[in-house]
C-alpha cells in the first residue's frame, strides 16, 4: 500500500544521495591527483634544471655548492666521509676489502669474471691470541681449512690472495656454465649436470652436419681448482655417426681446452649463422 | 570515465615521484663529485664542527668524527696491507635512470712501488636483494710501461680484465720485481 511505496521512495531517495556523494567525492579526488601531479611535474622540471645547470660546468667552489657561502663543517665533513667510502668501494672493485673490527679484522674477497663482478665472499678473523677465523661466508666445497692451515698463520696476505685464487675461478667456472644454461639452452639437448664446485661438467649439445644434426657428449674436468679453464676435455660423438665428424669432435675438444666454455658455444653459434 | 582517470594520474605520480627522487640522488651525487676539500679543511671542519655542537650534550653529533675516523682507519689499513695506495680517485655519475647508475671513474696511486692510473666506466644495477657491478671501457696506464710483459699484460686485461685481475697481478708482479732488486743489490 502506501507505506510500502513510501519506503521504497525513501530508499530510492537514500541511493541518490548516496551516489551523488560518491561522485562528489571521486571528482573532489581526481582534484586533488591532478593538482599533486601538477606539483610533482613542477618540482621535476625545477630539478631537471637544476641538474643541467650543474652538467654544463661549474664556476668553482660558487656553482660547486648550493649557496655560496663557505659550507658547513658539516658539510665538508659529510663530503668527507661520502669521498672516504667512496674510495673503500674502490678496494671492493680491487678484490680485497674489510674494515677493522674491536677484536680483528673482517675481509670481504669480491669476485669478478671479465668486466662482470660476482659473489662477494667475508672472513671474519680475530688477531688475538693468534690469527682465526671466527666466522665467514666461504661455501664449504672450497678448501678454505687447506689454505688456512698452510698460509693464515705466517703470510695473512698470502693466505687471501691463494683464497680469491679459488673464489675468483669458482665464480669464473660457475659463471662459464650459468651464461652457458643462459643464453645457448636451444644448443644444449637435455640438462647441464655440475657438481657444487662446477670443476666437474657434463652435457650433450647439438652439432649439425650440413642438413643432419647430431648430438656431441662433452665431459669438462678443471683439474686446477685456480683456473678458470678444464684442465680435460672429453668430446665424443653419438656411435655410428660419421667419421668426418670426429675431426670436428676433435676440433671442439681442443677449443674448449682454450676458450671459456659460453664463448666457444657463441663461436659454434655465429658458424652455424654464417652457412646459414 | 572517473575512475580510469584517477588511475592515470595515480600511475604519473608515482613515475614522478621515482623521477624526482633519482634527480635529487644525481644532483646529490654531482654535487659530491665536483666539490673539494683539502686535508686542512676538513681539519678545521672537525674542530668547528666539535665547538659547535660541545655545548649540546646529545650523542649524536659526535658521530660524524667518529664514522670519519673509522673509515680513515680502515683506509689506512687496507693500504698497508695490500700495498695499494690510491693518491687521487674522481667520478662523475653520468647516468641515474631506473635502477642503473653509470659512473666514470678515475683512479691513480702505487701498488707497491709501481704507479698506476687507470680509467673505467662502472654500471650498478640494483636488483631485488643486492647491486650488481659491471666494468667496461677499462683504460689502463703504467708508469713501467716501457717492459714488455707488462704491456701485453696492460692490454690483455684492458680488453677483458677487471680491476681484480689487474691488481692480483700487479701485486705479484711488483713482489717479483722487488725480488730481483734485492737479489741484484745482493751481487753488488
Amino acid at each position: 500500500g502506501v507505506l510500502t511505496h513510501l519506503e521504497m521512495l525513501e530508499a530510492r531517495a537514500y541511493e541518490a544521495a548516496v551516489k551523488q556523494e560518491e561522485t562528489e567525492q571521486q571528482g573532489e579526488k581526481l582534484a586533488r591527483l591532478k593538482e599533486r601531479a601538477r606539483e610533482l611535474r613542477r618540482q621535476r622540471d625545477e630539478l631537471r634544471a637544476k641538474v643541467e645547470l650543474q652538467q654544463k660546468g661549474q664556476g668553482g667552489k660558487e656553482g660547486a655548492l648550493s649557496d655560496p657561502a663557505q659550507p658547513s663543517a658539516r658539510a665538508v665533513l659529510e663530503w668527507k666521509i661520502k669521498s672516504l667510502k667512496a674510495m673503500l668501494q674502490m678496494f671492493y672493485l680491487t678484490g680485497i676489502s674489510g674494515k677493522l673490527t674491536k677484536r680483528g679484522v673482517c675481509f670481504c674477497v669480491s669476485t669478478a669474471y671479465e668486466g662482470t663482478y660476482l659473489d662477494s665472499y667475508h672472513l671474519d678473523l680475530l688477531t688475538q691470541p693468534e690469527v682465526q677465523i671466527y666466522r665467514h661466508s666461504v661455501p664449504t666445497f672450497i678448501p678454505l681449512e687447506q689454505v688456512a692451515k698452510k698460509y693464515l698463520q705466517t703470510d695473512i696476505r698470502r693466505f687471501l690472495s691463494v683464497l680469491s685464487d679459488h673464489l675468483n675461478a669458482y665464480a669464473g667456472r660457475r659463471y662459464q656454465a650459468d651464461q652457458l644454461q643462459e643464453h645457448f639452452s636451444d644448443q644444449l639437448e637435455g640438462t647441464l649436470q655440475r657438481n657444487s664446485l662446477c670443476n666437474l661438467l657434463v652435457f650433450n649439445y647439438h652439432v649439425s652436419n650440413q642438413s643432419e644434426t647430431f648430438l656431441f657428449n662433452v665431459r669438462l674436468l678443471y683439474g686446477d681448482l685456480c683456473c678458470c679453464l678444464p684442465t680435460e676435455v672429453t668430446v665424443s660423438c653419438t656411435p655410428g655417426a660419421p667419421a668426418c665428424l670426429a675431426a670436428t669432435a676433435a676440433a671442439h675438444s681442443d677449443l674448449f681446452r682454450r676458450t671459456a666454455l659460453h664463448k666457444a658455444f657463441r663461436s659454434f653459434r655465429r658458424a652455424e649463422e654464417n652457412v646459414d | 570515465m572517473d575512475n580510469s582517470n584517477c588511475q592515470v594520474y595515480e600511475d604519473e605520480i608515482q613515475s614522478l615521484e621515482e623521477e624526482i627522487k633519482q634527480l635529487a640522488e644525481l644532483y646529490e651525487d654531482s654535487q659530491q663529485e665536483s666539490t673539494f676539500f683539502s686535508d686542512e679543511e676538513i681539519l678545521m671542519s672537525i674542530k668547528s664542527f666539535q665547538r659547535e655542537f660541545r655545548r649540546e650534550s646529545k650523542g649524536h653529533q659526535s658521530d660524524l668524527k667518529a664514522q670519519l675516523e673509522s673509515l680513515e682507519r680502515d683506509l689506512s689499513f687496507l693500504m698497508k696491507f695490500t700495498g695499494i695506495q690510491f693518491t687521487s680517485h674522481s667520478k662523475k655519475t653520468v647516468e641515474k635512470t631506473g635502477n642503473r647508475t653509470v659512473q666514470k671513474h678515475r683512479l691513480s696511486g702505487n701498488c707497491h712501488s709501481l704507479s698506476f692510473q687507470i680509467e673505467f666506466q662502472l654500471l650498478e644495477m640494483q636488483n631485488k636483494e643486492n647491486v650488481s657491478a659491471v666494468i667496461s671501457d677499462l683504460s689502463i696506464v703504467m708508469e713501467s710501461g716501457e717492459d714488455s710483459d707488462m704491456s701485453k699484460f696492460v692490454s690483455s686485461t684492458e680488453e677483458h680484465g677487471n680491476l681484480v685481475t689487474l691488481f692480483r697481478s700487479l701485486s705479484s708482479y711488483a713482489e717479483w720485481h722487488e725480488h730481483r732488486r734485492r737479489t741484484f743489490l745482493h751481487f753488488k
